[in-house]
């Protein structure tokens, strides 16, 4: 939580109680009994979200949209509804893998499919290969072998709403992520099938979404793609289940890529058609958008990108990020009551090894237990007991870091895309007085 | 790109035009629906299609504030996306908002005559900036 965060927190509460003290004295008469607690304890449920943040970060876990409830999926927080961008709210964490009905949502254009035919429907691999194939549904689950990996799905701009200064795009809070096992064909398996040319650089990737914009443009088409000798090929997955069941509309039925490790900018939704290139893909998707800086963790400032001069990159591999999930701090805690602290961590690089906490504002770390291990690419759970002995105000950071070593700072992350945040997290906490 | 009505693009959502749609999927259908109700699980109808389908998307009021600029904002912003694309945005300092503008239309190719895209612009500073957001 960040200065302006505590900021706001007080100044909620002390308009909370002048407006409780202002019922009690003007209209005694007619005040129910709960005005006569104090302010405090009637916070939650008087405070309404505002419409946006800023110019200040987002003190919240989430953004503050509306929620929702979009076909297949669970009531969501709204960021926008055409094209339909949706985040998870925090309480979906709780556990290793995120339903499908709360997965988050995120399309770039309008025409987004609201049915899709599987009679008609065909996965194209084309381009610079000596078989071009175009496979039915029936295709994938019957004629290649199966594979399931559990991976986490993390929008390049999760977290963009607490960057200082804040940079237009979509405001997400933290719940532009998931983490699913993900079933289907390997990716390699259906370029060994079309049997790719000499030449062949890399691989595009594009679905059923359209847009409005004019031919040639990033406003018609969406479209990535991914270098060839990339090591991730061999573990992209062409995936038509999500958790053992079809994908939601929204996330990407029929099938959707899984570039373990990577940003979901990667992982086309209603995928059909795998293009084989032997020249560098030059759309818009990838020369212009979903780039960083070329510096240590894609931090720059907004004078060295107004100097020019930053060079950039695709993004890539998600950095190490983990959260503290529970208790939300939505409540007191009596002094001396043990809580279990629960969250989740990931890595796109390795393996969680090691979550860390602090309550003395970083200067000591208790390990946390790690809970069951999916995979490289997955969730990791975690928890650890925590007794605060005396009443007060406490800030709980949480930390983690992979097995190649790659850890968080308690530093921010800027650069004009708004990608790639990982800066430690904190949540506070109030615990009260039990005698 | 001429200026689109939602109609328009639901028709061609429908009908499956479009230089890449060789199969006949349903694109970008939605309709208007008010804040605060929760949908239920449809039930399907058994049939011999291969059609996997949801209904529409539901739209949303965005709440662009009063004022002049306001309906060439909520037009032409509106033939690619909702215009909650702007009331998203945290405050925004003006040349950031005059760069979105450009980028609309130089970048994606949005058609908006020149004084409009000057109109929207200073309707977005009028309303959306850290000095002027309410």
């Amino acid at each position: 939580m960040t200065e302006s965060g505590l900021g706001r927190a007080d100044k909620l509460s002390r308009r909370a109680l002048l407006r409780t003290v202002g019922i009690a004295a003007g209209s005694l008469a007619t005040a129910p009994a709960f005005n006569l607690f104090p302010a405090s304890a009637q916070e939650k449920a008087s405070t309404e979200l505002p419409n946006f943040t800023g110019p200040g970060a987002n003190p919240h876990w989430n953004s503050v949209g509306p929620i929702i409830s979009e076909p297949q999926k669970a009531p969501l927080i709204l960021l926008t509804d055409r094209p339909v961008q949706l985040e998870t709210p925090r309480n979906y964490f709780a556990s290793a893998f995120t339903p499908n009905e709360a997965f988050y949502v995120r399309w770039h254009l309008d025409r987004i499919p609201n049915a899709v035919d599987l009679k008609s429907w065909r996965l194209r691999i084309e381009g610079n290969v000596s078989s071009p194939q175009a496979l039915s549904m029936g295709d994938l689950l019957r004629k290649f072998r199966a594979e399931t990996i559990a991976a986490v799905n993390q929008c390049s701009g999760n977290s963009r709403n607490r960057l200082q200064p804040r940079v237009p795009g979509g405001q997400w809070g933290n719940g532009a992520m998931g983490n699913a096992r993900w079933t289907g064909v390997k990716l390699r398996d259906l370029l060994n099938a079309a049997g790719m040319k000499s030449g062949s650089l890399q691989v595009q990737l594009q679905g059923l979404e359209q847009g409005e914009g004019p031919e040639g443009m990033g406003s018609r088409a969406f479209m990535k793609s991914l270098d060839l000798d990339n090591p991730v090929i061999d573990e992209c997955v062409v995936a038509y289940a999500m958790n053992g069941e079809p994908l939601p509309m929204l996330n990407g039925f029929p099938v959707r890529l899984v570039v373990p490790g990577y940003f979901a900018t990667y992982w086309m939704k209603c995928l059909t058609w795998i293009r084989v290139l032997d020249k560098a893909d030059e759309n818009f998707w990838m020369k212009t958008a979903y780039r960083i800086p070329d510096t240590p963790r894609g931090t720059t400032t907004p004078e060295a990108v107004k100097a020019g001069g930053v060079k950039t990159v695709p993004i890539g591999r998600l950095p190490v990020r983990s959260f503290l999930i529970s208790p939300d701090g939505g409540g007191k805690i009596p002094a001396g009551m043990g809580v279990t602290l629960r969250g989740v961590a990931f890595s796109g690089f390795s393996r969680i090894a090691k979550v860390e906490i602090s309550d003395d504002d970083l200067k000591t770390w208790k390990t946390a237990q790690l809970g069951e291990d999916f995979g490289a690419y997955s969730f990791r759970t975690w928890d650890l007991p925590w007794t605060p002995k005396t009443a007060g105000k406490y800030s709980i950071a949480v930390r983690a870091t992979d097995e190649k070593g790659n850890g968080q700072l308690d530093e921010p992350v800027w650069n004009s895309g708004g990608y790639l945040w990982n800066k430690v997290e904190r949540q506070e906490f109030v615990v009260g007085a039990a005698e | 790109m001429k200026l689109r009505t939602l109609c328009l693009g639901l028709l061609i959502g429908a009908t499956g035009i479009g230089c890449v749609a060789i199969v006949e999927h349903q694109l970008g259908t939605y309709s208007a629906q008010n804040l605060g109700k929760i949908s239920q699980p449809a039930k399907h109808e058994l049939g011999d299609d291969g059609l996997y389908g949801v209904g529409d998307y539901p739209t949303f009021e965005a709440g662009l504030a009063e004022g002049a600029g306001r309906a060439e904002t909520q037009i032409y912003c509106s033939s690619c996306h909702t215009p909650r694309y702007i009331t998203m945005q945290p405050p925004l300092p003006a040349a950031t908002w005059d760069a979105e503008v450009q980028k609309m239309v130089k970048t994606f190719g949005a058609t908006i005559p020149e004084a409009d895209a000057q109109k929207i612009a200073q309707y977005l500073h009028e309303h959306y900036t850290p000095e002027t957001r309410k």
